[in-house]
């Protein structure tokens, strides 16, 4: 039972280092801020929500912490935090972008600007 | 093998993809050409290193370290919303 928690933890750790590291080369590649955002989320919550669940679940399997307990709960808490926090955090500056107009950007379609002009 | 040896054979392999991320970030972070990119890289960057830092918590078998991550992870949300704040009303206000 505990080898199974701790493998469970060790792959999610890795999942999380590869999703940071292309999370990571896609904010450095695209071409503007909106679809930077994309890559903002593969890093955030690939990269942070999934490594902290894995170490939650590692530091639960293990057999050499000598405070498993405080650092597994403390991670499951962290996690979630990262989990709410992360897509409002986004969300709100990709409103405050649009709103005080400051990337500029070819738009195919534009709903926010459309509905702002008919209210 | 012991657990404890296949842990700390198994940083030596996930360590680097994490400084390899920072170091990524940290560029996208100094040439932004606008102050969200700036913010987006820097958020996602204190996100990161609160994972990193829970990942160090087990390294080093310490519990304190873990509750840094947590006021980091609120941090990098504050910091979020006072930047949209600021961005939209011109003024951070209370």
């Amino acid at each position: 039972m505990n080898e199974i928690l701790f493998y469970i933890g060790a792959i999610m750790i890795v999942i999380g280092g590869i999703c940071d590291l292309f999370g990571a080369l896609g904010l450095l590649k695209f071409p503007n801020f909106y679809i930077r955002l994309h890559a903002a989320t593969v890093g955030t919550i690939g990269g942070a929500v999934v490594p902290l669940f894995g170490v939650g679940f590692l530091a639960l399997g293990s057999d050499f912490l000598p405070n498993k307990y405080a650092i597994a709960g403390a991670s499951f808490v962290t996690g979630v935090i990262v989990l709410l926090a992360a897509p409002a955090g986004a969300h709100a500056l990709a409103y405050a972008a649009h709103k005080a107009k400051l990337v500029t950007w070819e738009p195919k379609v534009d709903h926010l600007a459309e509905v702002r002009e008919n209210d | 093998m012991s657990l404890e040896s296949q842990f700390f054979l198994l940083m030596k392999f996930v360590i680097p993809l994490y400084l390899l991320a920072f170091i990524i970030y940290a560029i996208r972070a100094f040439k932004g050409p606008a102050i969200v990119d700036i913010i987006l890289a820097v958020d996602c960057m204190s996100f990161d290193i609160a994972a990193f830092m829970a990942i160090l918590a087990v390294y080093f078998k310490s519990a304190f370290l873990i509750s840094a991550a947590i006021t980091l992870a609120l941090w990098a949300y504050l910091l979020d919303i006072y930047i949209a704040k600021h961005l939209v009303s011109k003024e951070v206000g209370a």
